[in-house]
């Protein structure tokens, strides 16, 4: 198996991590949409993983740009264009304050990452198996 | 047991026979043995005693005790009595009841504000124009529309005639507060609909104090038909008095849907208010499913075993205590029971009810004690209004505490042991890692330590009186004071005059003039540092609540300081270059804190808001911090606080009538838990035209100020006054195609009676300045004006958005002397400069402020009188206290300020300021600011207001 089979075999574990993250996300709104945790709690939590994904989406993109992979890098720019203006304008934190107000809207994105990443997931994978493929024969 | 029993009966377990005693409900009469017989209260209950006093005579003992099976008779026999009631007056809707609230001869032949339907509109606009200096021009009432519906059967022509004839004569004011309608009409009822053109036609500046359109419920839809089944509108109020029956309705209506309340607002006996009916027996009989408590809209069934939840519809059993009068030992009459009774009413819960034993009220004073804080004077000024009202701090069983913090580069801490006769400092400079150090005597009860904090509240200014130490760590002294009282919790009260700039919490002066007037203003509206936010959970959490004081003569950054009150439902005041020496300032401050002081405290409150199904809580302004989906978390609940609340429709409503039900759980200063209790019932309706007529435009323009103060927040001022602006004319547009029916562009601005100010309402928005476009306004006093914008109650908002102007030098004979009640106030004026003259003496204020506007060819004498000042000359501009002199005119106008500062409720005193109308343009400009209707810098004048808003409507 080369590099890039290696590389591959990573962004699935990678991107099925991310995929977790998202859903437990959304687990999480409706858990506060049904009043199983408060806001304070909820934003305590989802705050410690808001930094991490970004940084471990934006790792992923990296190694994509580093290896020469550019059809998956540049469909991952657009996302972390996304998440580097989102802390360049300091709203990248969920504030307990603003949460019900705000809710729809984190939902929504939730649920477009989720889908983005379910896509990735399987978009790696067959490359992956493309890279073994290539690999034995 | 209790299902037994034949209906009628009643079976309660007697604790000291040990036995079932069995009442019968209908006579009240009680007897041991098992009875057999139903008691069915018959026809002749009528003869029967009456009923709760309330209840409205004539109709004693007709729902004495709508059971089921009594509902039913009725509704079988076509003859009964509720329909000989109807025939017997036909045609008596209760608008014409209503005196003309504003009965001036010339003001409702000028009002043509109806139509007769196949009259040309031209002829009655010219016949009723009478003295109005405005042309006006009525316009086509639509065929078909809301008044033949009223009419029930009667000829349609006829009807609508006499209908126009009584509005004519109830004018604008001519609706009842929120009492359902006397004639006992059980079918539907619906709201007149008088098309009225705005454009060209001043408006009527003194229908805003007109109640708003009356809850058209049906008779039956009250147990017990009580005068008081409906809050107050200062209690709360929906932004339409009819529920829409869909969302898709609702939507496409473009109508706004939210309650605007003030659940603890103050009683003002002088104004006739009524004390909150408390219902003292522990009895609180709530719903098993939606929690609802029971209120005058339920039914009771099975011979009034059980009640019917009016919420959700389910049948829950009444409380076995429910008709016993538990002090006397004896059965009461139900139907005198408050809750049944009163929309507003306040239990008292049980220990269920309790997270922990009831609280002590409890006070934490945060005082800047830097150079800019003693100069100004303010220390002075809040240690001396402080120490006068230690007495009037809610402390009536002694468990009251207080503490005072010192803050300017480093915590100053008092300790005042009980009994000590001094006061001793401590201080601590370390600011990043705060610590207490004493573990005792800081927080101290009131009463015990009175001596000590006396003395210290005596020697407090001069203790820093030669302060040089520039610099505040008020997030610091904040967190300190946070540990003193948080494992209790309570109100931390902070004054500051000047800008945290150390410790946590410290802020830039990032006021930069070049931002202002841009798209990037709005950030200067919203914190500059996180703590501000992370702090007030900390303390919501705690059950703490945060009140600021703000004094700085530069900038302070109210926009994060204001985070605090906001999302710990305390409250910001704002005192712009305070200085004590002046007295008008120290009076202002003094009183405003010393009412802070001395209100009754509301403490770990949490509100929630109940509906019927169907209808759901979408968002929520105000000072609080959201806990859950449809919990509102309040530390304290300060008095006459406002709150909005949106409201969605998920499910279509099937009923007549939908009840939305506030409940305020609360610890009262007293030490009792309670539970204050707000019920409103709303008809629903499935017609656009409805939804128009019953519009309460007072309600409205609050749900716009608070949408707009959200909106410059997150987005830009401009989008704020869009907001507003968009709002009035998708409003306006769906009215002109939806309901009057007329498409196609029109030089007319057609809008309902009940909306018709609106317009004027929208344009003060915009206008004002906490949502003016210009580059001359400071931050701090726009972040201020937001905060008033979104929690001053209705009462001091209209006036807020739209202030009060009149002409006093020509003022009416009777105006400033003493009336039936009270003071009278002059007419109102339109906000125009074409009503000042160059010789007048005139009056604006907007709740907040007084100006009194001279005109610089004002005669001696008139200067004289009033000032007491020899000419105009001689007169200078800015704060002012009026003399009291020996002369009526001098004593009328004093009367008419004195009234002003106590019309409203709420704290606030607001300054005086007299304006020469050829000197100081600052002072002069901003006066002029408020006349509204006119154009200022930029801005148009409500005509050109009117004008955009029409463009939009007919493109
Ligand atoms: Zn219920």
């Amino acid at each position: 198996m080369g590099g890039e089979g290696w590389l591959f075999l990573f962004s699935v574990l990678m991107a099925a991590v991310l995929l977790f993250t998202m859903v437990f996300f959304i687990i999480m709104f409706s858990d506060l949409e049904c009043d199983y945790i408060n806001p304070i709690d909820l934003c305590n939590k989802l705050n410690q993983f808001v930094l991490p994904e970004m940084i471990a989406h934006a790792f992923l993109t990296l190694c994509f740009l580093l290896s020469g992979q550019w059809l998956a890098f540049l469909l991952n720019a657009p996302l972390v264009g996304y998440n580097v203006n989102k802390i360049m304008s300091k709203n990248h934190m969920y504030d307990a304050t603003e949460i019900f107000r705000t809710l729809s809207g984190h939902k929504k994105e939730s649920f477009i990452k989720l889908g983005f990443y379910l896509v990735s997931f399987f978009y790696y994978l067959y490359r992956m198996i493309l890279a073994l493929i290539s690999g034995t024969s | 047991m209790g299902e037994q029993l034949p209906a009628g009966w009643e079976a309660r377990w007697d604790q000291q026979n040990q036995a079932y005693i069995y009442t019968e409900q209908s006579t009240g009469q009680q007897q041991w043995e098992v009875p057999t017989q139903p008691s069915f209260p018959s026809q002749d209950q009528s003869s029967a005693p009456p009923p709760p006093a309330a209840a409205p005579s004539g109709k004693a003992g007709r729902r004495q005790y709508p059971t089921a099976q009594l509902q039913s008779m009725y509704t079988a026999q076509p003859g009964s009595f509720e329909y000989q009631n109807q025939g017997q007056q036909p045609q008596q809707p209760q608008h014409q009841q209503q005196q003309p609230a504003y009965g001036d001869a010339s003001l409702s032949s000028a009002a043509p504000s109806f139509f007769t339907p196949g009259m040309a509109g031209g002829d009655a606009g010219a016949g009723a124009q009478g003295g109005a200096a405005y042309p006006q021009q009525p316009m086509q009432q639509p065929q078909g529309g809301q008044f033949q519906q009223y009419g029930g059967g009667a000829p349609v022509d006829q009807m609508s005639n006499q209908f126009n004839q009584m509005n004519m004569a109830g004018g604008a004011g001519g609706y009842t507060g929120g009492a359902p309608g006397a004639g006992g009409f059980e079918q539907k009822q619906l709201h007149a609909i008088n098309t009225i053109n705005l454009i060209g036609m001043q408006p009527d500046v003194r229908g805003l104090e007109a109640p708003p359109p009356p809850y058209l419920i049906p008779q039956s839809a009250s147990v017990t038909q009580s005068p008081y089944n409906q809050p107050d509108p200062s209690y709360q109020r929906c932004t339409l008095t009819t529920m829409p029956a869909t969302q898709s309705l609702l939507n496409k209506s473009k109508l706004p849907l939210a309650l605007v309340m003030a659940p603890y607002r103050s009683v003002r006996e002088a104004d006739g208010d009524m004390p909150v009916p408390v219902v003292e027996d522990n009895v609180i009989a709530r719903c098993r499913r939606c929690r609802a408590y029971i209120n005058p809209f339920v039914t009771f069934i099975e011979g009034g075993n059980r009640w019917k939840c009016c919420l959700c519809g389910l049948s829950n059993e009444v409380p076995q205590l429910f008709d016993w009068d538990q002090a006397e030992g004896k059965p009461a009459d139900r139907w005198a029971r408050k809750e049944l009774n009163h929309s507003v009413v306040e239990f008292i819960a049980p220990t269920e009810y309790m997270v922990r034993p009831p609280q002590p009220p409890v006070y934490a004073f945060v005082i800047d004690v830097s150079q800019a804080a003693v100069q100004s004077g303010m220390v002075a000024t809040a240690a001396q209004t402080i120490l006068e009202n230690l007495g009037n701090l809610p402390n009536a069983d002694n468990r009251t505490k207080v503490a005072f913090i010192g803050v300017s580069t480093s915590l100053h801490f008092f300790s005042l042991p009980p009994g000590a006769t001094e006061a001793s400092m401590l201080v601590v400079s370390d600011l990043t890692d705060v610590f207490l150090p004493k573990p005792v005597d800081l927080l101290v009860n009131l009463t015990e330590s009175r001596t000590a904090i006396e003395s210290f509240l005596a020697r407090l200014p001069e203790m820093f009186s030669d302060s040089f130490t520039v610099g505040n760590a008020l997030g610091s002294a904040l967190q300190a004071a946070h540990q003193l009282i948080g494992k209790i919790g309570g109100k931390i009260i902070a004054l500051t005059a000047s800008l945290p700039t150390l410790g946590e919490g410290a802020l830039k002066a990032r006021d930069d003039p070049k931002l202002l007037g841009t798209s990037k203003e709005s950030s200067l509206l919203t914190s500059a540092s996180s703590f501000y936010k992370s702090f007030a959970i900390e303390c919501s959490k705690a059950q703490v609540a945060v009140d600021m004081f703000l004094f700085s003569a530069t900038y302070t950054d109210v926009a994060s300081l204001s985070c605090l009150p906001r999302y710990t439902a305390g409250q910001t005041y704002l005192y712009p270059g305070f200085n004590a020496s002046r007295p008008e300032d120290a009076i202002k401050f003094g009183t405003e804190f010393g009412k802070v002081l001395s209100q009754p405290l509301g403490l770990e409150a949490v509100i929630r808001v109940r509906a019927s199904r169907g209808i759901r809580m979408s968002a929520f302004h105000g000072n609080f911090f959201i806990r859950s989906t449809d919990l509102l978390a309040l530390p304290v609940v300060p008095l006459d606080q406002s709150y909005v609340i949106e409201l969605q429709l998920e499910d279509d409503l099937k009923g007549p009538v939908v009840v939305l039900q506030t409940a305020i759980l609360h610890t009262t200063c007293y030490g009792e838990r309670r539970i204050r209790v707000i019920t409103q019932a709303m008809p629903v309706t499935d017609t656009v035209g409805e939804l128009y007529g019953s519009a309460d435009q007072v309600a409205i323009a609050t749900y716009l100020a608070n949408k707009a103060v959200e909106k410059s927040m997150n987005g830009s001022l401009d989008d704020a006054r869009n907001v507003v602006t968009n709002a009035l004319s998708s409003m306006l547009s769906v009215y002109k195609n939806q309901v009057t029916s007329s498409a196609g562009a029109s030089a007319q601005l057609a809008i309902p009676d009940n909306l018709k100010l609106l317009p004027l309402l929208a344009c003060g928005l915009v206008k004002h300045v906490g949502l003016r476009e210009g580059a001359s306004i400071p931050p701090d006093l726009r972040s201020y004006a937001q905060c008033l914008l979104t929690t001053l109650p209705s009462q001091s908002l209209i006036s807020y958005i739209h202030p009060r102007f009149y002409s006093l030098h020509n003022m009416p004979p009777d105006a400033g002397t003493i009336g039936e009640h009270g003071v009278i106030l002059p007419p109102t004026l339109n906000l125009t400069s074409e009503r000042l003259e160059r010789h007048g003496l005139f009056l604006i204020e907007d709740s907040q402020n007084i100006f009194l506007w001279v005109g610089h060819e004002a005669v001696p004498r008139l200067v004289q009188d009033v000032f007491d000042l020899p000419s105009y000359a001689d007169l200078v501009g800015g704060k002012f206290t009026l003399p009291v002199l020996d002369n009526p005119f001098n004593q009328r106008v004093n009367a008419i300020v004195a009234k002003t500062r106590e019309l409203r409720r709420g704290v606030y005193r607001p300054h005086l300021y007299v304006v020469k109308s050829d000197a100081e343009p600052a002072l002069r400009s901003w006066a002029l600011s408020l006349l509204i209707e006119d154009r200022m810098d930029g801005m148009g004048s409500y005509a050109q207001y009117l004008t955009t808003v029409k463009g939009k409507v007919n493109g």
